[in-house]
């Protein structure tokens, strides 16, 4: 089996609403992670891994910078004539919510669903960074003889999570027997990661009448109360996985990735993660440099000190600057001099010389997209001099 | 119809690159961290406004086949135009392979005249530079030219290994010659070509016809179009211009990129040069790691030293390891421990646990025995074995062996 018997469902924007600050521009779906990559690289890189050849991208908001992303989805193998990737803008009404839940996205791409010929609908959301295999997945939902298969983690809930989870009660054979909504228990549970299998056929079907119902929420309004009904299977998953819930945690899941194994463990060789390719050219490491514990995208000019800190793409360090336990986006310059600690950087900031920039470990200074904090340095770092 | 096509040669051996060519043609060799050294003639043209490229392929060809792809990478999957590989092909009148430059633009002229262009730009796949040939063409149109040749200064003591032009005040090349012994000018051809097509055309027609000719663009070409009294004019290029088809040559030009005073750069967004790549997760550098003055690229992870290092994709050096004024190509691993100086380690060499490749020359006792080592494909050097300066290593080495 693999996975040309299935499509898949995207949702960028579900989760936007506790992480802020960084979808202040964009939606989930394209939060910048690991050096490199967005958040919608994982499930749609593991997708397509797994044979699947047609991928809806339901958007609600705030989408430009997923569009810039996605392009043709050729990264993904997606530009094809036969299938590939399809984004659904928001429809309907100015400015707005564009739509309340999974159901009602769903019903805004009726037509799409009603189209296509395979038998399976694999659904994702983009707040968590794994390597989940779909193939497997797919093939344990099928030998299950459920209804639907949804993915489930043993993990605690933590403080910033308990507004936005669901844990699963299963029983002995791995079938789901009641949901909670927030839970707010301690200890460890079964925590739904949100990655769904079910037949086209029913989804289409459970999306209709939740529609004349007036019920939006897949889970709650419809799963949770037709357990019996519906058969739900749980899937869990023992891989990597970094789950992005509030700025403390985007911060921790990016620096966890420096501990031994976990760069190995979320981008096996056999399952890659594909991305927008932006053709810059390796790293540069000055004389000075000096470069501890830290992953580094290409494009980086170093002529300082890195430690403990995840760079993306196109980063500048100036002479004498210290970076330390820090997560700087692309594009960053960091002035000759300052000296940041417990800091996250978005796209394209700028930090003068001098600057000194600290935040705690448990809470992280945050600076927002082209911002400038202090004097601009002089013309920016370059590698050559001439 | 298209004003300007490259041609570009790409069909040598460099069989003095040794175990380096061994699997790939010369245009195929990695460079510079992230490349291969066709990507810079390619990006070139794309940056200059040159979407139509033949590339014409013969020894070989597969690596360079399945890299160049549709050309996508470089921007050149267009509908009209683009990237295509030109091999020798079988013809109703027979089947030839390429006897030399000049009869491989020949055996395409059908290619070229699909597009209809007034001018060629004819190209080679072994150099390294960064060039606008769109300033060019716009001082061949100027001059009226019927050819315009690319000239690069070089010291006096290294005319010998060049092609040499003299030009007059204007410009206008009066002599031509070929790795002179003696000679006053010294203008280095840089085999970079803007022909008017039509006369091109006729020039190598006439070369074909001649039975004692090699077919070659420096030997009979270019002699022939001066002896004819065209228009040939020398175009000065003034920027960093390397030859790369030798091993000491190529181990400079990779080192040239780290060296500050070297106006070699491949940071400036404005002159991008491209290249398929295989996508990895960022480099990471552990905490036992000291980098300095060294290029490390997506997929690799060091916890060694590296000092004037160029390293590649998914390359690996291991804790206590050093590698100094070295190359790592593609899947190349050092484990803990080993040494390796001025060496280039070929795509997917193992150095095993406390190996030493190559020396430094201060470290060595008779400098004409010095010079850069080469750790070909796949190959490993067991634990603890030594490799000397210069040596060419084709086959594994045993642990604790010296060679």
């Amino acid at each position: 089996m693999t996975g040309k018997d299935a499509m898949g469902i995207i949702f960028p924007n579900f989760h936007d609403a506790s992480l802020p600050e960084l979808v202040d521009h964009r939606t989930t779906a394209s939060i910048p992670f690991g050096g490199r990559y967005r958040m919608i690289d994982f499930p749609l890189s593991g997708m397509t891994g797994a044979g699947i050849r047609n991928i809806g991208v339901i958007v609600r908001e705030n989408y430009q910078s997923l569009m810039g992303h996605l392009g043709s989805g050729r990264e993904w193998d997606l530009s094809s004539k036969r299938g590939g990737l399809t984004i659904f803008p928001p429809f309907g009404r100015e400015g707005g919510v564009e739509y309340r839940g999974r159901i009602q996205g769903l019903a805004s791409v009726m037509q799409y669903l009603q189209e296509k010929r395979e038998s399976l609908v694999v659904m994702s959301d983009c707040n968590i960074a794994c390597d989940l295999d779909y193939r497997a997945l797919i093939e344990a939902h099928l030998e299950s003889g459920a209804d639907v298969t949804a993915v489930y983690e043993r993990a605690p809930i933590k403080e910033g999570m308990q507004n936005d989870n669901y844990t699963f009660r299963l029983d002995a054979e791995h079938f789901v027997k009641e949901v909670r909504i927030n839970d707010y228990r301690k200890g460890m549970q079964n925590v739904s990661m949100e990655f769904y299998v079910i037949g086209r056929e029913l989804l289409i079907a459970i999306v209709k009448e939740a529609m004349v119902r007036g019920h939006y929420n897949f889970i709650a309004d419809v799963l949770s109360k037709n357990l019996k009904k519906y058969k739900m299977f749980g899937y869990e998953y023992t891989g990597y996985r970094a789950r992005i819930y509030d700025m403390r945690s985007y911060f921790e899941e990016n620096l966890r990735l420096l501990e031994t194994g976990n760069l190995d463990a979320l981008f096996p060789e056999e399952r890659p993660v594909y991305t927008k390719v932006r053709d810059e050219a390796p790293v540069r490491y000055a004389i000075d440099a000096k470069v501890f514990k830290s992953m580094l995208a290409d494009g980086c000019i170093i002529e300082g000190e890195v430690e403990h800190s995840v760079l993306f793409r196109g980063v500048r360090v100036g002479k004498g600057a210290v970076i330390k336990d820090c997560v700087i986006m692309q594009g960053t310059q960091i002035g000759p001099g300052a000296v940041l600690q417990n800091v996250v950087t978005d796209k394209n900031v700028v930090v003068g010389p001098g600057q000194h920039l600290t935040g705690a470990a448990n809470f992280p200074v945050f600076v927002g997209k082209n911002s400038t904090v202090g004097a601009p340095p002089a013309p920016a770092a370059t590698a050559k001099k001439e | 119809m298209k004003e300007c096509i490259a041609m570009l040669l790409a069909g040598g051996q460099g069989s003095r690159l040794y175990a380096l060519t061994k699997n790939v043609a010369k245009p195929a060799v990695p460079f510079g961290g992230k490349y291969r050294i066709v990507d810079f003639p390619l990006s070139n043209c794309v940056n200059s406004g040159i979407d139509t490229v033949g590339i014409l392929t013969q020894y070989l060809p597969m690596v360079l086949n399945e890299y160049i792809g549709n050309g996508q990478p470089w921007d050149l999957d267009r509908s009209y135009g683009g990237v295509h590989i030109l091999p020798p092909y079988q013809k109703a009148s027979g089947s030839d392979w390429y006897r030399g430059t000049a009869n491989a633009i020949y055996q395409n002229i059908n290619f070229i005249e699909r597009y209809e262009p007034k001018y060629v730009l004819i190209l080679s796949g072994d150099h390294i530079y960064k060039m606008d040939y769109g300033k060019m063409l716009r001082y061949h149109k100027e001059k009226n030219a019927d050819c315009s040749i690319a000239v690069i200064d070089v010291p006096p003591a290294e005319t010998y290994r060049f092609g040499i032009m003299t030009a007059n005040r204007n410009g206008r090349i009066t002599r031509f010659q070929e790795k002179p012994k003696k000679t006053d000018s010294t203008l280095a051809s840089m085999g970079i070509y803007i022909f008017t097509w039509e006369k091109l055309k006729k020039f190598l027609e006439d070369d074909e016809h001649d039975n004692t000719s090699d077919n070659d663009f420096g030997k009979n070409i270019i002699p022939r179009i001066l002896a004819a009294k065209q228009k040939v004019y020398a175009y000065a290029f003034e920027g960093y211009w390397k030859d790369v088809g030798t091993i000491d040559s190529l181990w400079e030009a990779n080192m040239d990129l780290l060296d500050p005073r070297v106006p070699l750069d491949v940071w400036d967004p404005d002159w991008k040069i491209y290249s398929r790549t295989a996508g990895r997760p960022p480099h990471y550098v552990g905490r036992h790691a000291n980098v300095e003055n060294s290029m490390v690229t997506e997929g690799c992870v060091v916890d060694g030293e590296l000092e004037s290092a160029v390293l590649f994709a998914g390359a690996r050096v291991g804790r206590d390891a050093s590698v100094r004024d070295s190359i790592l190509m593609p899947g190349a691993i050092i484990e803990e421990g080993a040494q390796v100086s001025y060496a280039i380690i070929a795509e997917d060499a193992v150095i095993q646990k406390g190996a030493v490749v190559g020396a430094r020359p201060e470290h060595t006792a008779d400098l004409t025995k010095w010079g850069v080592t080469v750790v070909g494909e796949g190959v490993v050097v067991g634990a603890g074995a030594k490799v000397p300066p210069k040596a060419m290593v084709e086959k594994n080495i045993k642990a604790g062996e010296s060679v």
